[in-house]
């Protein structure tokens, strides 16, 4: 046999393995806003928590590492004569840098139990926005329930028996229906600290989730600061009062804030827009304007006053009472009570689906849990260096319907109720979620790698046939 | 037909590390032993071939063809079982057409080149099918290491493809163009 003939053969089997290995997994994840497509760079972060809780109030103390602090949420830039948006839910990192960073919390008491197994993946329904396959707003405007009674325009978070179809965002339930789940407990309530819109007047946003993403009732602590008939604000800083005329422009893109000073626009640092005043090329204006809310969305503050990022670190402390008095909107903390908390963060300028989330935990008061909530007296709790170690990780496209479809394997246990966390690590759901994402792109290259795969062998195995076959005519054999 | 499988796949295991050890005795030991590998190594790898099938066929079954086409882990599952197949396929053809002069000369390198190359793929199918299952294995640490999460779908560029088949023509054809009495 020629030893060069069979040395070439075999050096092609083993030159296509090393191929195949060093460039498995390339060619086909990438960025594509078109549809709505924006992978982060990192699939996993760390978050560390702490629970204290005393007599009337609870305390959550979450800490977590962001490069850097994006306060500056929504802006009005002022260019060549013209007020000029920079923010908006953006697909992924904003590229001005105006997206606020959040931590934001869903509490269960028990009422919404495949939440303890699942976690925020059951609040994630078909064609959710964002989604590439995401309803367009003509769609939703056109729903009795989601446009017509709440004047949404896309498909938010919301939970799977709120709809007769749980594959079919549409089919909200009757008005009775819902009232019913309400008051029996079925919805999560949604701690919602926003670094922007919530947390430079000390408090967290308060909403929750049922057949959408609704906020509590009474007033949120923000609203647009927009006069859309004239386009440009409706309110400005007060020079008297801020100190200000504007913002600079290269002060927000600087992204590195003066906690100190005046980042934002609150009703007590605001005056009505005038139009006489000679704005400059690069001032801004948020567009948003903060205020002190009002009522069961008031519920949950900021400890010590608003929170600060420092170090390359955010640390936020939330507080709120054990009983807010607000049943319908909020889930109370009880002595010996066990509850189930999903936590996730917003960094690095991205909105809507762009966070990382965390699987469910428990946590428990006077009771063993995940998270066990330290009990203090005295008005505030002195927080130790133990801290509750999670791993966060972004969840990429799947949704509550595809996990409880056939193109699931994990449905039937789904169906019989077991959790998810004995079964998927954070960092399993992580690369799950990016490649659901391109799912069908990557079956048809995962078809074509199989088959090629095969050839090299079926190349590589006629080549030593034929080889072999001029041996042993050189032996004297047959053909 | 999870527990069928788990038990069907046994037969192709079982058979391909014994044909594998087979092939190494047969190649690098000498006396009885030997003999004995050569000898009785198409039985062998018959027998993996008919279990290897059935394992191909129960664990399609497992799922629905949907679920095992959205998960990462069972189409690499699938990926390996078959190129697994398929390679111990070519050591059977050779061993049938050619018999003991596989183990002779310097073709001998082949077999074990082959052979190794088929224990792989096997413990990769065999570790992930451990996932797939509930009961994940170091080896895919060790895979980790070397650069693939068994959790991402094994496949690669298009252009890689182009050049696995120019592979594949390269290997066909430095057999096809042998001619007899060529020493090489």
């Amino acid at each position: 046999m020629s030893c060069v003939r069979l040395g070439v053969i075999l050096a092609t089997l083993l030159l296509g393995w090393v191929l195949l290995w060093t460039t498995q997994g390339k060619g086909v994840v990438q960025d594509d806003p078109e549809r709505n497509i924006a992978i982060p760079d990192v699939l996993l972060m760390p978050l560390q928590m702490q629970v204290a809780y005393n007599d009337e109030k609870i305390y959550f103390r979450y800490r977590w590492p962001a490069e850097r602090a994006y306060v500056y949420h929504d802006m009005l830039r002022y260019e060549q004569g013209r007020w000029v948006r920079h923010g908006g839910s953006p697909v992924g990192a904003h590229p001005d840098g105006t997206y606020e960073d959040r931590v934001t919390m869903l509490v269960d008491d028990g009422k919404v139990p495949e939440f303890g197994r699942y976690g925020g993946y059951i609040t994630v329904g078909a064609n959710a926005r964002f989604f590439t396959d995401q309803a367009t707003p003509a769609e939703v405007q056109a729903d009795p329930h989601l446009g017509q009674t709440l004047r949404q325009s896309d498909v938010r978070k919301y939970l799977p028996a709120t709809r007769m179809d749980v594959s079919d965002w549409r089919g909200v339930v009757d008005e009775q229906t819902l009232q019913q789940q309400r008051e029996a407990g079925y919805f999560l309530d949604l701690w919602h600290w926003r670094a922007g819109r919530s947390n430079a007047v000390g408090v967290s946003d308060d909403q929750l989730i049922a057949e959408f993403r609704l906020s509590d009732k009474g007033r949120g602590p923000y609203t647009t600061n927009w006069d859309a008939a004239n386009s440009r604000p409706m309110w400005v800083f007060d020079r008297e009062k801020a100190g200000i005329d504007a913002l600079r422009w290269d002060t927000v893109q600087a992204q590195s804030p003066d906690f100190d000073g005046i980042y934002f626009l609150s009703e007590d640092l605001a005056k009505p827009f005038d139009p006489d005043h000679q704005w400059q090329e690069g001032d801004v204006i948020p567009r948003i304007l903060h205020r002190q809310p009002e009522g069961s969305r008031a519920a949950i503050g900021v400890e010590g006053g608003p929170a600060r990022w420092s170090n390359g670190y955010w640390d936020v402390t939330l507080v709120r009472a054990l009983d807010t008095g607000f049943p319908l909107d909020d889930k109370m903390f009880r002595e010996q009570g066990v509850y189930t908390l999903g936590m996730a963060v917003h960094r690095d300028a991205t909105g809507s689906r762009w966070h990382y989330v965390s699987h469910p935990y428990t946590l428990g008061l006077g009771r063993e849990a995940d998270i066990v909530a330290q009990r203090f007296s005295g008005e505030t709790p002195q927080w130790s260096d133990t801290w509750k170690d999670l791993t966060l990780f972004y969840p990429g496209q799947v949704n509550w319907p595809l996990l409880v479809s056939k193109a699931h394997a994990g449905a039937p246990d789904i169906a019989e109720g077991k959790p998810v966390r004995p079964r998927h690590s954070e960092k399993q759901l992580a690369i799950y979620g990016v490649e659901m994402e391109f799912n069908q792109e990557i079956i048809s290259q995962w078809r074509k790698t199989l088959v090629v795969g095969l050839l090299l062998m079926l190349g590589v195995w006629f080549g030593l046939h034929r080889l072999m076959k001029n041996v042993r005519l050189n032996e004297g054999g047959g053909a | 037909m999870n527990g069928v499988h788990a038990m069907l796949v046994h037969f192709p295991l079982a058979f391909w590390a014994l044909a594998t050890l087979m092939i190494l005795a047969g190649v690098f030991l000498s006396g009885r032993f030997a003999e004995l590998s050569r000898a009785g190594l198409l039985p062998v790898l018959v027998f993996s071939l008919l279990g290897a099938v059935a394992g191909l066929v129960s664990g399609w079954l497992v799922w629905p063809a949907e679920a095992n086409l959205y998960s990462p882990l069972a189409r690499n599952h699938i990926l390996m079982a078959i190129w697994s197949l398929a390679i111990y396929s070519s050591i059977t053809l050779l061993i049938w057409r050619f018999g003991a002069l596989m183990f002779q000369g310097t073709q001998r390198w082949a077999l074990v080149v082959l052979a190794l190359a088929g224990g792989l793929l096997f413990a990769i199918t065999g570790t992930l099918g451990g996932h797939l299952a509930g009961s994940p294995t170091h080896f895919s640490q060790l895979l980790a290491a070397f650069g693939w999460t068994v959790y991402e779908t094994f496949y690669v560029p298009d252009a890689v493809l182009v050049a696995l088949l120019l592979l594949a023509i390269i290997a066909a054809g430095v057999g096809l163009t042998a001619k007899t009495g060529d020493k090489g």
